[in-house]
């Protein structure tokens, strides 16, 4: 590691010594000991395991030490109680392949690549980078740590530094904030350029050689899983920084980036499609942990949890750990801290005493449960997935693409019990088997709002009929729930109401989804992104446009775009300038007799998030004038050179092109006669 | 070289066309070189605009044909700041303030007020009153109207106002009543011919008898639309026939093929394409309203009349919702919808007659 951050980690050592006081009774009680290495329990395993690294590579932590314990000591009651400190996500992190919750495809995948560019031959140049996605806590980390202990290749892992980096003594810390010496402080290096130095120094030295140490492979990863929040703001930063590196890298490099679904901070964000092919970065996507293996995991931390404390464990059942396990909806991480949470002797919850709230359960959507349902209809499943999760429950998400497939190909169940009356005759065709989904629950979780799953559902709804006529009642449930939106003052009430009746109502009107054994035809059919904001943008630009750039004919928008440029386009009248002539061989002329081209339909995939500029859709917004520094009294030379008649009318338009005329600076005297 | 419709608009009252009873009132009305509040309204091509330009110029005389582009920027209470064009002269100031949507209750006060302001520097020669002609007042908002009412009180000695739409049912009574209301009809068919016969010669054009009646006709009596498809005609084909066929705009064309393709075939696929067509409608700056105008006369001389009462009523229901919703597509792509299931349903039944 470079001296810099050696230098570093002994000023967090010092620091954590200074603060530690204040904290001292906090760490006394029995109670709460599980809390006490923070760092371990919020992040898990892969932050603590980095600083194991680090603490035997810097500067000495105190304070982590005593929280590893040496496992071979002996089990004395004052060790116990510091083994039971200890998080069970790190005392039980994966050390093989085979202890890992991720699916084998995947650790295949992933030890490939590692195997494929961990020796660089001298003579090839560039280093490789892998990306690596998926939910937190589905393994990503644990994976690459894994896969390099039995590759016998080191991990080297950027951590942001903390900007108390520069204070060396406690002295010049205090110095800061003393206004005699305030140009002491604060000599900082920008995150950005230390993370530059880092992949620099990572990339060109080995390590040093310890004394005692035995003789280290030159081969190395680097990790980077904790970027510099620069980047999340400026991408472009971190893109230079990643194109000289794969110039002149010699190690792989990995990134760790967890999905997120607000969309903004995510990968695609960071690392756009374009820059994937350009550089050549390598993606793999994590799934969530299946609920079999999660099972298996926690289960075999249970047992051995068990053993080793000889009854001071808690020993949930396996109804208890199959709650754990759909709670977390996948994150494997929370699920074993919430494990360890409920086995705590002194504060265990007896699974009687958790609140048998008959909210709709996360669970329900999670597969793992409407498998279990399938298999055994046993009345106790049904039952544990009435009552919510009090510890460790996970807000479950769904990806935009699976909440719309859920919808869309509405899974119903057969329902075989008596009970449930049927409809009367003249009702018959209104039967409907029971639905697998919850609605309601489906929008909630794709974390959109109503009325932009609206707009994803109406875009893709029609591939899914057959019938005109129930077409044309999904097509009315959906014209209600924008009727119920309408209101600006009240829409963030109904947008639930309108995305519930929507939603509902594309349900029930597919008739030919009606039963569940009706439901093997279909297959797979593509998505896509909706049209329509698009074409409401273009709608207003072009409207605008219109009204600036035809002023002078004094007309109202109607009769300007209905009569008007239409006719222009039909005659041979001498424009003004050539933004009037391109805007109206595209906006007057419509490509008749063709099917219209323009609009490419876009795949939404697996993973993307929801459309985001959502606020163009705002009503009200005060009309966008272009700004006046674009004046077509001097007409832009591009503009000049394109022939305007030979553009087609299938190119598409661009209105914000269309410079306006000169505002303030035009006074143009028009004859009426 | 401007358009046959600016070329040969009237510029003084006793040149109008038609309606030449109303002309001569409104002369009489400035005769003494005042006038109350305007409020001009009827169809949209009945020559509301060229009747109100001749009153100024009558009052003011040629300079308000000086007429200069203005692009204003105001800045609302909250900050907010609207742009929007005007048109002025040094007499009179012609805004659009429905342009400014929700805010135009501000561009109403600011602009309003900027112009009652500013005294008339030589009221010895002029007017002592300024004239702010409001377009599409029926497109402004409740608010806006309400302020409009205030301000017209308020600044009566310096400003007169001149208020032009299409309708007066969305202007409130007591802007209405605070005005005198000049309805501006359509002219007659023959009038428009007149027009059409009389433009031509102007242009040294032979315009048959027959064509301009056709003209007249197809243009639905809308005089600006009249002289613009005469002017494609002539385009088109010179000299003119009687029988020659009268070009239709792009996207009136456009919209009879998509009433076409839902008449051929009704089925999801065929709505997913209708829907395209719709959306390239849009982006074309067609109005919603328009194109669901447009599909509902289509489809209607296309399908029998014991549908024609179903089918309207499902139009004036979506298009009552397309006023009130936010996504016209919706609302749109449900009228489709039902009219496909709608003819589906009778084209079966009626086949399933034949059969027995």
């Amino acid at each position: 590691m470079s001296k810099l951050s050696a230098g570093r980690k002994a000023s967090c050592s010092k620091l954590s010594s200074w603060v530690e006081p204040s904290f001292g009774d906090l760490f006394s009680g029995p109670g709460l000991n599980s809390f006490r290495p923070k760092k371990g329990v919020s992040s898990g395993e892969t932050e603590s395991k980095s600083r194991k690294q680090v603490a035997d590579k810097g500067g000495q932590r105190p304070s982590k030490r005593r929280a590893v314990p040496d496992p071979q000591g002996p089990l004395d009651s004052e060790l116990s109680q510091g083994e039971q400190d200890e998080p069970w996500v790190d005392r039980h992190a994966p050390c093989s392949q085979a202890d890992l919750a991720v699916h084998k495809k995947k650790i295949e995948e992933v030890e490939n690549w590692l195997k494929a560019h961990l020796d660089i031959k001298p003579e090839t140049k560039g280093g490789a980078t892998l990306l690596l996605t998926g939910p937190s806590g589905c393994g990503k980390t644990a994976t690459v740590r894994v896969l390099a202990q039995e590759l016998g290749c080191r991990v080297q892992e950027w951590s942001n530094p903390l900007t108390t980096s520069e204070f060396k003594t406690e002295e010049s810390f205090r110095d800061t904030f003393n206004p005699d010496s305030r140009f002491n402080g604060f000599l900082g290096v920008s995150q950005t350029a230390e993370f530059q130095e880092f992949l620099l120094r990572a990339n060109k030295y080995g390590r040093l050689q310890m004394l005692g140490e035995g003789v280290t492979s030159g081969r190395k990863v680097v990790l980077v899983e904790d970027l510099p929040n620069q980047f999340y703001r400026q991408p472009a930063c971190l893109h230079d920084i990643l194109r000289r590196f794969v110039k002149m890298g010699r190690c792989p490099l990995i990134f760790i980036v967890s999905d997120c679904l607000s969309g903004s901070s995510s990968s695609r964000h960071l690392f756009p499609r374009d820059l994937q092919e350009e550089l050549g970065v390598w993606n793999i996507s994590f799934n969530p942990v299946a609920p079999t293996s999660m099972m298996k995991v926690l289960t075999r931390i249970v047992t051995q949890e068990a053993a080793r404390s000889g009854g001071r464990v808690a020993v949930p059942d396996k109804a208890a750990l199959d709650l754990l396990c759909t709670g977390s909806s996948g994150d494997i991480r929370s699920a074993i801290n919430s494990l360890q949470f409920s086995c705590l002797t002194d504060c265990s919850l007896e699974a009687s005493a958790w609140p048998g709230k008959k909210g709709k359960v996360l669970a329900s959507l999670s597969r793992g449960v409407s498998r279990a349902r399938s298999k055994s209809k046993s009345s106790k499943s049904s039952e544990l997935q009435d009552c919510s999760q009090a510890i460790g429950g996970k807000d479950a998400s769904l990806f935009l693409f699976r909440a719309l497939g859920k919808i869309l190909y509405c899974k119903r169940e057969r329902c075989t019990s008596p009970e449930v009356p049927s409809l009367p005759a003249h009702l018959s065709e209104h039967q409907r088997d029971r639905l697998l989904v919850d609605p309601e629950l489906v929008v909630e979780k794709s974390h959109m709002s109503g009325e932009l799953f609206n707009l994803y559902l109406q875009q893709n709804y029609l591939e899914f009929f057959s019938d005109v006529e129930d077409v044309a009642r999904a097509s009315e449930y959906l014209s209600d729930s924008d009727f119920l939106t309408a209101e600006w003052s009240s829409r963030s009430t109904m947008q639930e109401y309108g995305s519930s009746v929507a939603t509902r109502g594309m349900i029930h009107s597919n008739s030919a989804r009606a039963h569940a054994d009706s439901q093997a035809s279909g297959g797979f059919r593509p998505l896509h992104k909706p049209h329509w904001l698009l074409v409401s943008k273009k709608y207003r630009e072009n409207c605008q446009a219109a009204q600036c750039l035809f002023t002078s004919y004094c007309l109202t928008p109607l009769s300007l775009q209905t009569e008007l440029l239409p006719y222009l386009a039909q005659l041979t009248n001498p424009m003004r300038n050539q933004a009037q002539i391109a805007f109206i061989q595209d906006v007057g002329c419509l490509p008749l007799r063709k099917y219209p081209g323009r609009l490419k339909l876009e795949a939404l995939t697996d993973k993307d998030p929801g459309m985001l500029d959502e606020d163009s859709e705002e009503e009200g917004a005060g009309p966008v004038v272009p700004t006046p520094s674009d004046t077509t009294g001097s007409t832009p030379p591009t503009e000049d050179s394109a022939q305007p008649c030979s553009q087609g009318p299938g190119v598409t338009c661009q209105p914000a092109s269309h410079s306006p005329p000169p505002p303030r600076l035009c006074w143009r005297t028009r004859k009426w006669s | 070289m401007s358009l046959w419709v600016d070329k040969y608009r009237p510029t003084l009252l006793g040149k109008l066309d038609y309606h030449k009873e109303q002309a001569n009132q409104l002369k009489n009305l400035v005769q003494c070189g005042d006038f109350p509040h305007l409020l001009v309204y009827g169809p949209s091509g009945a020559g509301k605009k060229t009747r109100i330009m001749c009153l100024l110029r009558e009052l003011y005389g040629p300079g308000v044909e000086k007429l200069r582009i203005e692009h204003q920027s105001i800045t609302a209470p909250s900050k907010k700041k609207i742009e929007i064009n005007s048109i002025a002269s040094n007499y009179h100031l012609e805004v659009n303030a429905s342009d400014a949507g929700n805010s135009d209750r501000v561009v109403i006060q600011e602009l309003i007020k900027t112009v009652a302001q500013s005294q008339q520097i030589q009221s010895s020669t002029q007017r002592e009153f300024k004239v702010v002609l409001l377009t599409e007042v029926d497109r402004l908002t409740k608010d806006a109207q309400h302020a409009l009412r205030r301000t017209m009180e308020k600044y009566m000695s310096t400003c007169r106002l001149i208020l032009c739409c299409n309708s007066t049912s969305k202007v409130i009574g007591p802007i209405r009543s605070r005005c005198l209301a000049v309805r501006v009809a359509l002219p007659s068919t023959e009038e428009v011919c007149s027009v059409l016969t009389s433009v031509c010669r102007k242009e040294g054009l032979l315009l048959p008898g027959e064509l301009a009646k056709r003209i007249a006709e197809k243009s639905g009596r809308n005089l600006r639309k009249a002289l613009l498809m005469c002017e494609a005609c002539r385009v088109q084909q010179y000299p003119f026939s009687a029988d020659q066929d009268i070009p239709d705009t792009d996207w009136e064309v456009y919209l009879k093929e998509t009433a076409n393709a839902i008449v051929s075939q009704q089925s999801p696929q065929r709505l997913l394409e209708v829907r395209a067509r719709l959306y390239e409608l849009l982006t074309h700056c067609i109005p919603p309203e328009i194109i669901i105008k447009g599909l509902v006369a289509e489809l209607l001389s296309n399908c029998d009349g014991h549908l024609k009462a179903e089918v309207a009523q499902a139009a004036a229901h979506y298009e009552h919702r397309l006023q009130l919703g936010n996504k016209a597509i919706y609302h749109l792509e449900a009228f489709v919808a039902k009219f496909m299931a709608v003819y589906k349903k009778f084209m079966e039944d009626g086949l399933d007659a034949m059969m027995i």
